[in-house]
């Protein structure tokens, strides 16, 4: 699969985040290293939910990561608003990266054991001062959403109700919550704290690694509505990862598909779903249980375990456990081009069209 | 390949070791010389011992002659006893290490039973008993002990010797009288170290799912016990003694002290009080490449057991 | 927080307070000095003027001792500050650092560590000179590499916490991310290990006292009053006795603080004391075992004893499973679906539980069966495979062992039969290669490789039943889709029934016969599977169904919200579990707990039950069958 290649990528003067050529790496031991992600591509519209899905190994992790450069990527850029993320350093970099803000899977390990609610939330501002908001309402940050008037904001009677604002926004109630410590809270809730820290700062992307993995099915509808909530009332942007592609389609304008660290597929979600042309989705959405899309049976559209990401296969990276492949597929490597001209981008020779 | 690079590793610490045992005296404060001679000495003794002991040259061609030569067995020989220090800590060496084997034979020997009775009843009364007494052993200082086991054993009910050593190679019997008391007194603190380690791993690993899961498959508790928890259990406490031989080695310097014992601690100690600087010297680096040697075993035997190691 | 402590841990600093107290003050107290000779007649016993007798030259042994105190504390305090102080920038820098800094300074701390410490302190001490400086300066820089590694270990847990990933997605600077994120949290053990360090350089300056190498006389020292009074062992054992137990406490309230301080960090340690209770039976109603059924549960209840009170995990469960069947038991966390696997199969811890109800296997009633009785069902008769295939098997055994064990132990076969058979299995599992996987450790192999095996473990003897905890939960969909297959197709094969737990309604949708829906304990609904997934009604049930993300629902589409979490199950509500987060509750649902009823077969609790036949997505394909 695994393509690489930009022809999916839009005109960069519409886009709010773009992504090129993105490759990290990690050392393996012995001198060896491992590259999570390889060569992977994508953009962001203003307003836009993009949706990454893949197996656990296939870099979507890596990839969030390498977005906030944490650690920076081994190669290939990250533009935000034109702005080269990757050559940034030191001050610089810790300026421009707070406009990108992250939730995480773990909701008990990402708070501070140790520190109140209201310290978690308010550190962001804490540390930027008055400086704080950085799109300048671009976007009609959270802050003149909830917290009416600017004024006073970085002053601690400010800062005390702008932490208040926020908590409210995530539904949890500012005089129980905010003198609490994350111990007396459930997984849900932790995970509200952790997006009201994000907001504050008014961030222009949110990323979230696979927020409601770790949380129940009641529980996990209850956080995919308020992101949905918060991204309409404070026009967010967000990239989505999560393995669960039910999950992924529900919040996502567009999904894209990875597989051992390359792009397989991106399409607007409805049609990802109703039209999968690259056997990894096709395999993806038959294994999931009840999927009702009338796809043939997994065991037919996929075999065997995933191949070490240390020594991946040569050419499409799926090929060693593809129904469709042919010897072509184990010297060529498949570029991403569009299907039917469309919106609809495929890295595969012999897609099912 | 591991095993390589854990050699190259070992030959460094050596050399770290035994330049910093030898760096260590003769880079103190104080000039040897006096420390050795007196204030009163002449001039003529003075330049003659600074002769001797080769204190005319830079450090480090001191100490590669000095490497060298003790690479060769040669320790040099005491200014005070006019013995050579090889020949003397060859003496000694013996008594040190059967004391030290007595004493693990000791701690290993009851710390394993009593681990798994405590953790096997894990909360129970017997459990909190020994955990208790294991404390309560972990916090007496090996002299303390010491005194009060003599002071038990010696003294009042007089069944062994309160000091003096038999060598084995005159009788037995009397050889383990009097090792007896010192090695259990040496054993009782790793004792306790063990124990509790044993205790605390074994009730982890207990909790286990694929020890609920050996249960799920009607395997006997004797069963489960021996094959399946005690093996991953054991390799902590081969680390544990690998860990502690520090403080085993150092319990040493005053058992023999307090019993009496001929053994390198004592020779240390004394030859302290006597100012005899080359065969303190010789005891700390015979004591410090024991030891490496010792935790460079332990390392060897861990990567033998653990397959999750000798596989990485 | 406070009450966690114990009483022992306040015992403990009373002690440090008054012997630290005692040895600040001691120029006030009133007795004699530490050196005046013949305060009384020499070497007499405890007495009201000298509560610690006197020595062999008349000398008050409470003063020697108190005065002695002066260096052991002023020893173990300092070397800890002065250990501490270098230890801890190191241990930071390393573990937050990481890379260069960290593999260098780690270097030089294992080189350091693999000094016998105590053997160099009398060394060092003897050639600069004994004295509390030189003493002192040497226990504190010995303690260093100790501390290194421990500052270093704590700092590296908590910098790859997300919490701190997060801060510097804040741009927060990493001055403040050590402050204000990582200190705090390194605070507790590093407190914990300031009390454990004091103890043991106690210990240390003692034994250097004790060899004539710490402060030297006239100052008295523990050390060196335990080696004078040996002297007088004979004759007055008290003069050694008491600064031995005056020793002995200070070193073990040092370490019952230090080790307390631990325990309030450490979370498995403080998970692992079980109230002590002796195991009880709750009543249950007499056994009515049903023709026909091959297990059969009856009103089965398993509560644990803690200090809370009693949790009901499992409170009056009922079911039968005939042969050739799949019952799922479904659920979010904390509804004892897991718990009530472990129970039917006994395998609960041995205190603190109560138990009661039963359980049939073909006419064999398993709760009144002995453990050894019982030993001779499990893996027999029931096969077991749990949701982590990571820590499912034995990492120090090898695959073959472990697979080979059953058929040696209850199929009494010989090594080289029990391996044939083993190879024979994991074929059977859909394992490649199995002669040579039988050599191979488990973490040699994939998550789904180690399902298989344990599959293949749980079917060695031929169970009637298999229970399957979460079978594919740890795993990719692609695989799960593969293990779930598997299970079904060894069913049909074997002529097996299963239990099927599961968190995940669709998996459940998909593969079982019949389910049972749990919330707090209880079953709340029971049927065939398409009763409950197509003619839901209990609340609860159609909640769930409606909160789960589906691919046929159009993307944004609105998911029903379940507001509040599930009960305490210490403190279940009167009245429906489900009340407080239903949406069609009433007061009657506060007051009276539903029934299980049956409606032809298909039970629900609830005084309400929804009518709403789900059609919308019906028959979501059984191709996979």
């Amino acid at each position: 699969m695994a393509g690489s290649g930009t022809a999916h990528l839009r005109p960069r003067d519409e886009v709010l985040l773009q992504v090129e050529d993105l490759v990290v790496e990690f050392p393996a031991g012995r001198g060896r290293t491992v590259r999570a992600v390889s060569g992977v591509s994508f953009d962001l519209a203003r307003g836009e939910t993009l949706g990454i899905v893949g197996e656990s190994g296939c870099g979507k992790s890596s990839t969030a990561r390498a977005l906030i450069q944490l650690p920076p990527p081994r190669a290939g850029s990250v533009r935000l608003d034109g702005v080269e993320l990757t050559t940034l350093r030191g001050e610089a970099l810790r300026r421009t990266r707070r406009r990108l803000q992250m939730i995480f899977q773990d909701p008990i390990s990402s708070l501070n054991p140790r520190r109140r609610v209201r310290d978690i939330v308010a550190e962001g501002p804490r540390v930027w001062g008055a400086a704080a908001p950085v799109n300048g309402g671009v976007n009609g940050g959270v802050n003149s959403g909830v917290n009416s008037g600017g004024a006073g904001r970085a002053d601690g009677g400010g800062l005390d109700e702008r932490v208040d604002a926020v908590l409210e926004a995530v539904g949890l109630d500012p005089r129980t919550a905010a003198e609490r410590r994350p111990h007396e809270f459930s997984g849900g809730q932790c995970q509200r704290i952790s997006i009201a820290r994000a907001l504050i700062l008014e961030p222009e992307v949110v990323i979230c690694d696979e927020p409601v993995s770790a949380l129940d099915v009641s529980v996990q509808a209850q956080i995919l509505a308020l992101l949905e909530d918060l991204k309409a009332r404070f026009g967010l942007t967000l990239v989505f990862i999560a393995h669960d592609l039910a999950v992924v389609k529900n919040v996502s304008d567009r999904v894209l598909v990875m597989y051992l660290g390359k792009t397989c597929e991106l399409a607007p979600s409805e049609e990802l779903i109703a039209r999968p042309a690259h056997p990894y989705t096709r395999a993806l959405l038959a294994s999931i249980p009840g999927s009702g899309l009338g796809l043939p049976p997994a065991d037919r559209l996929i075999s065997g375990e995933p191949p070490s990401p240390v020594s991946p296969p040569s050419g499409c990276r799926f090929r060693t456990r593809c129904p469709r492949a042919a010897d072509r597929c184990a010297v060529e490597e498949p570029e991403i081009r569009p299907l039917n001209g469309g919106d609809h981008f495929v890295a595969c020779h012999y897609p099912d069209i | 390949m591991i095993i390589l690079h854990r050699l190259v590793r070992l030959v460094i610490v050596l050399l770290v070791v035994t330049f910093l045992s030898y760096a260590m005296l003769a880079l103190l404060p104080g000039d040897p010389v006096t420390q050795i001679l007196g204030i009163g000495a002449n001039d003529e003794a003075r330049a003659q011992l600074r002769q001797e002991l080769g204190l005319d040259e830079p450090l480090l061609v001191r100490y590669a002659g000095w490497l060298g030569a003790l690479l060769t067995g040669d320790f040099g020989t005491s200014p005070i006893t006019r013995v050579p220090v090889a020949a003397e800590l060859a003496e000694r060496l013996p008594v040190t290490l059967e004391l030290l084997v007595a004493a693990q034979v000791v701690a290993l020997g009851l710390a394993i039973p009593v681990g798994i009775a405590a953790a096997r009843r894990a909360g129970r009364a017997l459990d909190q008993v020994l955990t208790a007494l294991s404390f309560a052993l972990l916090s007496t200082p090996v002299f303390v002990l010491g005194v009060l086991l003599i002071l038990l054993f010696a003294v009042t009910w007089q069944v062994v010797p309160a000091t003096g050593w038999t060598p084995i190679s005159v009788d037995l019997g009397w050889n383990i009288t009097s090792v007896l008391l010192p090695a259990v007194t040496l054993g009782c603190g790793q004792l306790a170290v063990y124990a509790r380690l044993l205790r605390a791993d074994l009730i982890a690993t207990l909790q286990e799912d694929y020890i609920t899961l050996a249960r799920a498959r009607g395997l006997s508790p004797r069963r489960i016990l021996w094959r399946h928890a005690l093996r991953p259990s054991a390799i902590s406490l081969i680390t544990a003694v690998g860990l502690n031989m520090g403080a085993l080695i150092g319990g040493t310097v005053i058992i023999e002290t307090l019993f009496g014992l001929p053994g390198i601690g004592r020779l240390i100690v004394d030859s302290i009080f006597s100012r005899d600087y080359l065969t303190v010297q010789g005891g700390v680096v015979l004591i410090s490449v024991g030891y490496v040697l010792v935790n460079f075993a332990v390392d060897v035997v861990y990567a033998a057991v653990d397959p999750r190691i000798r596989r990485a | 927080m406070r009450r966690r402590l114990g009483l022992g841990f306040w015992i403990a600093t009373g002690w440090i307070a008054l012997v630290l107290a005692a040895a600040v003050l001691a120029d006030v107290l009133p007795f004699a000095r530490y050196d005046e000779t013949l305060a009384g007649p020499p070497q007499t016993g405890p007495s009201a003027a000298h509560p610690f007798g006197t020595d062999g030259l008349g000398r008050d042994v409470l003063s020697r001792v108190v005065y002695g105190a002066r260096v052991s504390l002023g020893v173990g305090i300092g070397a800890v500050v002065l250990g501490l102080a270098i230890g801890a920038p190191l241990g930071v820098l390393a573990g937050y650092r990481k890379r260069a800094a960290d593999a260098v300074i780690m270097a030089v701390n294992d080189v350091a560590l693999a000094f016998p410490a105590l053997v160099f302190a009398l060394a060092v001490v003897a050639f600069a000179g004994a004295n509390l400086r030189n003493v002192l300066v040497v226990l504190g820089v010995l303690g260093v590499p100790a501390w290194t590694r421990l500052i270093r270990g704590a700092t590296l847990s908590f910098a790859e916490r997300e919490f701190v990933l997060a801060a510097r997605v804040l741009g927060v600077r990493d001055r403040r991310i050590l402050w204000r994120e990582i200190m705090p949290n390194v605070a507790v053990p590093a407190a914990s290990y300031a009390f454990i360090g004091m103890a043991v350089v106690v210990v240390a300056e003692g034994s250097l006292a004790f060899l004539g190498l710490s402060v030297q006389a006239p100052t008295p020292t523990w050390g060196g009053l335990i080696n004078e009074g040996r002297t007088l062992m004979e004759t007055a054992p008290h003069v050694v006795l008491a600064p031995s137990v005056v020793m002995f406490l200070t070193v073990l309230s040092f370490n019952l603080v230090g080790d307390r301080l631990r325990a309030l960090s450490d979370v498995r340690q403080s998970g692992l004391e079980p109230v002590r209770q002796a195991v009880a039976v709750l009543p249950a109603a007499e056994p009515r075992p049903v023709a026909g059924a091959l297990l059969q549960v009856e009103d089965l209840r398993t509560h644990f004893l803690t200090p809370r009170g009693a949790v009901k995990a499992v409170d009056g469960v009922s079911f039968t499973l005939e042969r050739g069947k799949t019952l799922a038991i479904v659920g979010e966390s904390g509804s004892g679906k897991s718990m009530l696997i472990r129970s039917v199969l006994g395998l609960l811890p041995g205190t603190g539980v109560a138990r009661g109800g039963h359980v049939h296997l073909e006419g064999d009633e398993l709760t009144a069966f002995t453990p050894e009785e019982m030993r001779q069902v499990l893996g027999r008769r029931l096969g077991t495979v749990f949701q982590d295939p990571m820590t499912a098997l034995n990492p120090v055994r090898t695959i073959g062992t472990q697979v080979a064990e059953p058929l040696r132990v209850h199929l009494g076969m010989g090594r080289g039969q029990a391996r044939e058979e083993a190879a024979r299995l994991l074929a059977s599992v859909g394992i490649p290669d199995p002669a040579r996987m039988l050599g191979r450790y488990p973490h040699q192999l994939s998550g789904g490789m180690r399902q298989r095996v344990t599959i293949a473990m749980a079917l060695s003897c031929g169970p009637d039943v298999l229970f399957a905890d979460e079978p594919t939960t740890a795993l990719d969909v692609t695989i799960q889709d593969q293990v779930l297959r598997l299970i079904h197709r060894l069913r049909e094969e074997r002529d097996m029934a299963v239990v099927l737990v599961s968190h995940d309604l669709s998996v459940v949708r998909q593969w079982a016969d019949e389910v049972i829906v749990m919330y707090a304990g209880r079953v709340v609904e029971r049927g065939t599977a398409a009763d409950v997934f197509e003619r839901t009604r209990m609340p609860y049930t159609e909640a769930l169904l409606q909160a789960a993300p589906r691919l046929t629902d159009p993307a944004h589409h609105r998911l029903r919200v379940i507001p509040g979490r599930p009960p305490d199950l210490a403190a279940v509500p009167d009245g429906c579990a489900f009340r407080p987060r239903c949406a069609y509750a009433q007061d009657r649902c506060a007051e009276q707990a539903p029934p299980l009823l049956s409606e032809g077969g298909h039970l629900h609790a609830c005084w309400y039950p929804t009518g709403r036949t789900m059609t919308e997505n019906e028959g979501a394909d059984s191709h996979g069958r």
